[in-house]
């Protein structure tokens, strides 16, 4: 594999191309679904490809292929080459990239269980107990389950012009369960969901029957719980939430890509106070068992952990090979690409605000009124407005210290370093609670994010009533 | 594409062949090239050739998926028999009945674009190019991110109960971010512009309107809190309006999972809320002959008079409930099982153009743009408003910033009290502005 990749990436720089990378994958992903008690769709894809990527006189061709022989990658380099030839010319920024010290060796461990040497049956049976956890418990309010499994395990090679060539191998499982429960007109939905870079131990050592329960309690809880006021609050937010804002709000904005072109609230910001000196933020591919770790990036630079923010100083941001040469810094192992049709941008790995030294019940303790905000699946950011919106599961007002009437889900908006600026205490209680997928530029990445409970003063709060 | 059918139709041969008591494949491939506008300049071009085959395999109703990219003799053989084995490891599904039968598509023109198909690379670059400098002649500081795609592509469906379709299409669009910085304040916008056919497509302006419009955002400040008319421009009603009828999905609502449950038949929405689904536009950007299980597409309204008339059937759905399948089957590519969606949509227009439904009002909000989507089981609407301005004496204010909506659904759609006659238009689709009255808005004090 290795003389073969290097004959594609020489005929590249015979042809013209200053840097060239090369990526083969070969994959295999399962998926089961079990519905209202019946595991009635269950899935299996297969992928395989290479995807080549030249710089040429500045600008980047890309040209993947899903049929990785050799002579369709010698096609690949052609195209390649001739797509970068066609910007060229128009190229005002050109791109370029840090040179690198060349990789050598296999990258990956196997799973403690390999998802494929368990039975398609067993696998079937313990997402069907999940359903079955949920759909049992308050069955009676209960009107839809859906348990949710999927598996994928693969290799990628990776050979670049530096002369690096790495062998990847990797795992990742998942599990998730969604509990729509009803009581008249009224209709609520809870998901919980579990995903790792691991095999099947994930599914193995999990309790199914609490994850099942605990969904199904979500989801009738919220039946009686009343529409989120609406108007600027004083939150407390969980180590969920505290995730969703780290990587959505902040996280995005400190990707050099953005930074680079300007679409960043944090660009020219090195060195500035852009928090409250009790948050540091920290980016850390290198942390065991989390969704969001690896050994390389898919430009073949290690992993590294990189505090972005110290007590509330701008330190750095997370760069590609192209972002480390234009900010004249080292690469700092943060490009990913979902697959071989993909190339690699600038990524998250494992991000969290560090724990503080407040507990809860301080915290809570010392506000007369507010909102706790608990759970969340989902936000999004512009980044260079460095507006957010973030979704929380569920909302409890805070009443002289004590936990009082109960909100159903509602989202939350704000600026990112205003919002960063009013926190006014930090946990002591960091967990990471958010190993899932995270979306940019049409790539899915595995991502794990988290932090401890942060009070945050005057959040704009999206409620149906109170105006 | 003779090979495309040809693939679809071996592989539904393995799956029978393995035991499946039904099968369908798909098979698809797209020569995708796009090009990559950042920070003022262009950046890459890629060019992208994507094909692959899907099965699905029924045995006693369960269902097997299995999907490979390649369009390979042995690969749609092997592919087949994998889905076969998937169906026998699910559960059995007495609601399966079987899949549709064959059916004459009607016709649907302008789909596939010769002008189109032969375009060079360059000319795409170009675009880009000619985008970049006209954005800069209104802004020389502008930052300008975004590109050009064009793809040429063609799909076949074979099923074991003899459908066996073809079709092929071209599809181009362009799209610009741009930012300006006025110190530490930011204004940015987006615009865009898509099509099936060359002729269709204007390129020239899309960047220059997202460069103008990013000056109107500067200068963001919060809202008080407060009950509100809004009016939703047609990027985000089409967001409210097409989740919606998304949610009218009659998989959703047979698994109780859908805030429509029970509505089928019944107004959802204001008298004034028409909207129509036109599948066989010439050149539209979501037409199509045909659904995801080959069902001929059919012009009906979806929601007449603040009505939902139907919900949303594929063939399992339809048999399911046991009425005519309303040909909503959506396939996600090669590589996704079946679901529900709709072909283009059409919204009916009001009378008074958006400027009058906007100068009528003493105080409001007006939506650019915002994530205005119910949550799928409640409808329970908790949105920030992305881009949009306060209303102050019939006229825009200001941008706003950290604004949000809380609402529902049927909160929002009953409260309409007004449809704009002027209307955003892509090919084959029309969303008019929609003005509603007393929706919570979040802001400040």
């Amino acid at each position: 594999m290795e003389r073969l990749m290097e004959r594609i990436i020489q005929a590249a720089l015979d042809q013209g191309a200053d840097f060239a990378d090369l990526r083969i994958t070969d994959a295999a992903a399962t998926a089961i679904s079990v519905e209202d008690g019946r595991a009635d769709r269950i899935s299996s894809a297969r992928t395989r490809g290479a995807g080549l990527r030249v710089l040429v006189d500045g600008a980047w061709g890309f040209a993947p292929t899903n049929q990785p022989d050799e002579a369709e990658m010698l096609r690949c380099v052609g195209d390649a080459i001739e797509m970068a030839r066609s910007a060229a010319p128009y190229v005002t920024d050109p791109g370029m990239v840090a040179e690198i010290e060349p990789a050598h060796g296999e990258v990956g461990k196997p799973p403690r269980i390999r998802p494929d040497s368990v039975s398609l049956q067993d696998r079937v049976r313990r997402v069907f107990e999940l359903e079955r956890a949920a759909r049992s418990s308050a069955a009676e309010k209960i009107a839809n389950t859906t348990a949710s499994y999927a598996d994928g395990s693969g290799e990628m090679f990776l050979a670049n012009s530096f002369g690096t060539f790495l062998r990847y191998e990797g795992t990742g499982t998942s599990i998730g369960v969604q509990v729509v429960a009803t009581d008249g007109e009224t209709r609520q939905r809870a998901v919980q969901r579990r995903a790792n870079r691991t095999g099947y131990e994930l599914v193995a050592d999990l309790d199914i029957e609490a994850l099942g329960k605990e969904t199904a309690e979500k989801a009738v809880n919220l039946l009686t719980a009343e529409r989120a006021p609406a108007g600027t609050f004083d939150v407390i937010i969980d180590q969920r939430i505290c995730g969703l804002l780290v990587h959505e709000a902040f996280g995005h904005n400190s990707e050099a890509d953005a930074v680079w072109i300007g679409d960043s609230i944090l660009a020219g910001k090195l060195g500035e106070k852009v928090a409250a000196e009790t948050i540091t933020i920290v980016d850390d591919a290198t942390l065991p068992g989390l969704n969001g770790s690896f050994e390389y990036d898919h430009e073949g630079v290690p992993a590294q952990r990189h505090v972005i923010v110290e007590n509330g100083i701008l330190k750095e941001y997370l760069h590609s090979l192209e972002t480390a040469a234009r900010f004249g810094v080292k690469p700092g192992g943060s490009a990913r690409a979902q697959g071989h049709q993909d190339q690699p941008i600038v990524r998250m790995s494992n991000t969290a605000i560090e724990p503080g030294e407040t507990s809860l019940e301080d915290m809570m303790a010392e506000m007369d009124e507010g909102l706790y905000l608990t759970g969340g699946y989902w936000g999004y950011v512009f980044t260079g407005q460095g507006q957010f919106t973030c979704n929380v599961e569920h909302a409890y007002a805070i009443e002289k210290g004590k936990l009082g009437t109960h909100y159903r889900n509602v989202c939350i908006s704000g600026l990112t370093l205003e919002t960063l600026q009013k926190v006014t205490a930090v946990g002591n209680d960091q967990e990471f609670e958010l190993g899932g997928t995270c979306g940019k530029g049409g790539q899915g990445m595995p991502v794990d994010a988290g932090g401890p409970h942060l009070r945050i003063s005057q959040v704009v709060v999206g409620g149906q009533s109170g105006g | 594409m003779d090979n495309l059918l040809e693939a679809a139709q071996r592989a539904v041969k393995a799956a029978m062949d393995a035991g499946a008591e039904f099968a369908d494949a798909y098979c698809s491939q797209v020569r995708e090239v796009s090009v990559g506008v950042e920070n003022t300049s262009l950046r890459e071009c890629e060019v992208v050739r994507d094909y692959g085959i899907g099965v699905r395999a029924f045995f006693q109703g369960g269902m097997g998926l299995a999907s490979a990219q390649s369009l390979e003799y042995d690969d749609a053989v092997e592919c087949g028999q994998r889905a076969a084995e998937l169906s026998r490891a699910a559960d059995a599904d007495p609601d399966f009945v079987g899949l549709p039968e064959p059916a004459e598509p009607p016709e649907v023109g302008e789909l596939f674009d010769d002008a189109l198909a032969g375009l060079a690379v360059t000319e795409v670059v170009e675009w880009c190019r000619q985008g970049i400098e006209e954005s800069r002649a209104i802004e020389p500081e502008v930052r300008l991110e975004g590109g050009a795609d064009l793809a040429v592509g063609g799909s076949a469906l074979a099923s074991s109960t003899g459908i066996a379709l073809q079709r092929r299409g071209t599809s181009v669009n362009i799209n610009f971010y741009a930012l300006l910085t006025r110190d530490e304040d930011v204004g940015t916008y987006f615009e865009y512009d898509a099509a099936r056919q060359l002729a269709d497509f204007v390129p020239g302006g899309v960047a220059a309107k997202a460069t103008e419009e990013a000056r109107r955002y500067l200068g963001g400040r919060n809202v008080a809190t407060k009950r509100l008319p809004i009016v939703l421009g047609p990027l985000a009603a089409s967001g409210l309006l097409f989740s919606v009828i998304g949610d009218a999905n009659a998989e959703h609502v047979q698994r109780n999972r859908s805030f429509l449950g029970g509505k089928e038949g019944q107004r959802i929405a204001s008298e004034l809320l028409t909207i129509t689904e036109c599948p066989l536009v010439a050149g539209g950007l979501s037409s199509m002959a045909y659904d995801g299980e080959g069902v001929p597409k059919v012009r009906r309204e979806l929601i007449e008079d603040g009505v939902l008339t139907t919900y949303l059937h594929n063939s399992y759905t339809a048999n399911k409930a046991g009425v005519a399948n309303t040909a909503h089957a959506s396939r996600g590519g090669y590589r996704g099982s079946v679901g529900i969606g709709t072909a283009n949509l059409q919204v009916a227009l009001g009378s008074r153009t958006e400027a009058e439904l906007i100068s009528e009002l003493d105080e409001g909000l007006y939506v650019t743009y915002g994530g205005i989507q119910p949550e799928g089981a409640s409808g329970d609407i908790s949105a920030t408003v992305d881009f949009g301005f306060k209303i102050e004496n019939g006229q825009f204010a200001y941008p706003v910033s950290t604004t949000m909506i809380g609402s529902d659904a049927l909160e929002m759609l009953g409260n309409i009290d007004a449809v704009s006659s002027d209307y955003r238009e892509e090919p084959g689709i029309i969303v008019p502005s929609l003005r509603i009255v007393g929706i919570q808005v979040a802001g400040g004090e």
